[in-house]
């Protein structure tokens, strides 16, 4: 393997983890608010992906332009979704059901994406599609690049939303403790609405970055809640920084072996680590503490 | 603990204990199975054409995988999504053993179902350190960790191009007679899981599962030895759901990595059993008809669209939101609430109930007693009158 493509290998796979990381973001943040796991995450992905490229068919205009409506859009569907169907479940069998529920919820949306753009691969063209940069003799896609930069900044932002907002506080505190955030006055059942809202504005991001630079089809959901799933229990259920690091290390990961092993079979060390995960730390690797009961 | 016969030797009750009441439930299930025993064995004689027929073993499959499923679901509520891995696996390894090893079709079926029984020995070691949520992601990540073997290891499984299963009959039986044998295969198959269902059920180990199902760590400290529990009967059923994947195989006679390894199939077996009822003997079966007719009714109908997909979802979400127990355990809960005797929570009798039927009871002591007209005077109890 020569350098540059080492090199190349490298920076694609530190692009590509950092997308894996906003997802998995997301992903934590539900586990932590409410302990649901949203197998239902990679559907609104794919969702925001189908709404950038119908954005991008019908206006002319660059899909990016289409978060101004995808984030509110689906930051609402969140706050109902919790409060309306996730909430109503009984608190003993919360964890269980809530998976089922998001898993109908993926079916359903799976559905009507084939429904209404039927099963047809799509992709968008953009000017820019083709072109890349070099750096240090390692070619990288312009598309790649915003959509890594698209990550970066989503993330960013939630970091600053939760170290320095009231609201990131209030949400920090329900996700630690709870009842003592009740006590506290927190109103921890809006706040868990908001935090669910949050998870899925970060699908709606992650999702038009995704549509920049890869062929979608409705099914593709399938494809991605495997190495999502992987991350956050790799990284340790409930812990944000810990899904970041284990999306970063599995990404580049995954870039590295798939020179050797080819596209298909380097998909497994998502696997891989999910098992050795649990083999040898059931709770992750990372941060974790609330991971071992569930 | 009081029950109904110490009290009165009246019409409701018999020497045995048993109230009419339950003994008219009990003779209303007897009939009730006797008759839909009739008309699955009748089933093949009344189907207009092959194609009912064909949709008749399809559900009878899909009974044997949600029975097989509801062995690690209904004893000890571990949800897996991912049992399709196993159906999948066991289909697999009965075709590669008919047509790589040349062994007898029947043969291959139980040797495959053995060697995925003995590979779900692992993953199960793997998966059951986990609860609740974890568990579920890893049962997700077997079917898709098998999809993308199947599909990459082309030389063995065939890729995508799929794999074809010789037919176990020979070729002097047509396909109509065909599904008809195949047909009495999955029920008999049903009834077997069934049985089996039911004798772990009654037994210490059946409790001691429900117990885990209960509360994992309370069992635990009761010295429920809940580690080598949960993987034994995440075993037998990994061994009946390759067992059932195979069955389907010889007799669809071919394989495809897309549809077997697919989470869709796992999800069936939830909903399946979900909706019939996972703590109970048949729930799963009655869903499996159910869910089974509806998904046959809208690939025929809206096959082309994703709308089944779009049913199915909204079904579940059904299910989970407003049925969590599922159909049966309801029905049995309408039948307890016209019981005479009604039955209240794992207590029987509250406190209140409790009470009531001690002051009855000294009342009916006293009472031969008394002269018959003073009789309308107890029955308010009155202080005195206790010794």
């Amino acid at each position: 393997m020569s350098g540059s493509l080492l090199l190349q290998t490298l920076i694609l796979g530190v692009l590509l983890g950092g997308l894996y990381a906003l997802l998995a973001a997301g992903l934590t943040l539900y586990f932590g608010v409410m302990r649901v796991v949203m197998i239902a995450h990679s559907a609104f992905l794919i969702l925001a992906a189908y709404l950038a490229w119908f954005f991008h068919r019908e206006t002319g205009l660059d899909p990016l332009l289409s978060l101004l409506v995808t984030v509110p859009l689906f930051f609402g569907v969140g706050y109902v979704m919790q409060r309306g169907l996730v909430a109503r479940l009984r608190p003993a069998t919360l964890t269980m059901m809530s998976v089922l529920l998001t898993f109908a919820i993926a079916l359903t949306i799976e559905g009507l994406l084939g429904f209404f753009f039927s099963g047809t691969q799509r992709r968008i063209n953009l000017g820019y599609s083709g072109s890349s940069i070099e750096v240090l003799g390692a070619h990288v896609a312009v598309v790649k690049l915003i959509a890594f930069g698209l990550a970066a900044a989503a993330l960013a932002g939630l970091f600053l939303l939760l170290k320095m907002t009231r609201f990131g506080q209030a949400l920090r505190a329900t996700i630690q403790h709870p009842e003592a955030a009740r006590l506290l006055g927190i109103d921890t059942d809006r706040i868990a609405g908001f935090g669910f809202g949050l998870g899925l504005a970060t699908a709606a991001v992650g999702g038009t970055a995704l549509a920049l630079d890869s062929t979608i089809y409705p099914s593709l959901h399938w494809h991605w809640i495997g190495p999502l799933m992987a991350i956050i229990v790799v990284g340790g259920l409930g812990s944000i920084p810990g899904a970041a690091i284990a999306a970063l290390i599995l990404g580049v990961g995954q870039s590295l072996l798939q020179i050797p092993m080819g596209t298909t079979w380097a998909q497994t060390v998502f696997y891989v680590a999910l098992f050795a995960t649990l083999l040898v730390r059931p709770q992750g690797f990372f941060g974790g503490r609330l991971a071992q009961r569930f | 603990m009081p029950s109904a016969s110490d009290t009165t030797t009246g019409t409701a009750t018999t020497g045995t204990g048993r109230s009419t009441f339950d003994r008219v439930l009990l003779g209303a299930r007897v009939v009730v199975l006797a008759a839909v025993a009739v008309l699955v064995l009748a089933f093949p004689s009344m189907a207009a054409d092959p194609f009912i027929l064909s949709v008749g073993v399809v559900i009878a499959s899909y009974a044997a995988l949600a029975v097989s499923w509801n062995f690690v679901g209904g004893f000890t509520g571990y949800i897996s999504l991912g049992h399709a891995a196993y159906s999948g696996l066991g289909g697999y390894a009965t075709a590669l053993l008919i047509t790589r090893a040349d062994l007898n079709p029947w043969i291959a079926l139980v040797a495959g179902a053995l060697v995925v029984g003995v590979l779900a020995v692992p993953i199960g070691i793997a998966s059951l350190r986990v609860r609740g949520a974890s568990f579920v992601i890893v049962s997700i990540a077997l079917v898709l960790i098998l999809l993308l073997v199947a599909q990459s290891w082309a030389s063995l499984t065939g890729g995508a191009q799929g794999l074809r299963v010789p037919r176990p009959f020979g070729a002097d039986v047509l396909r109509p007679e065909q599904h008809e044998r195949f047909f009495y295969l999955h029920v008999a198959f049903v009834a077997v899981a069934l049985l089996l269902w039911w004798a772990i059920d009654r037994s210490r180990f059946g409790m001691g599962l429900k117990a885990i199902r209960e509360d994992e760590d309370k069992a635990q400290a009761l010295g429920v030895p809940t580690g080598a529990y949960k993987l034994t009967v995440f075993v037998i059923s990994a061994f009946m759901t390759a067992m059932a994947g195979g069955l389907y195989a010889l007799w669809f006679g071919y394989l495809d990595p897309i549809f077997q390894f697919s989470i869709l199939i796992g999800s069936y077996m939830v909903l399946m059993s979900l909706l019939g009822g996972i703590r109970s003997l048949f729930g799963p079966v009655l869903g499996a008809v159910v869910v089974g007719y509806s998904l046959e009714f809208f690939k025929v109908h809206y096959g082309d669209s994703q709308f089944h997909l779009v049913a199915l979802g909204l079904l579940l979400a059904v299910v989970v939101l407003f049925m969590p127990d599922g159909v049966l355990p309801a029905i049995g809960s309408l039948v307890d609430r016209f019981r005479p005797d009604q039955r209240t929570s794992i207590r029987e009798m509250t406190a209140e109930e409790l009470l009531e039927h001690n002051q009855r009871l000294e009342r009916s002591q006293a009472a031969p007693a008394a002269a018959p007209h003073e009789r309308d005077l107890e029955t308010v109890p009155s202080t005195e009158e206790k010794r």
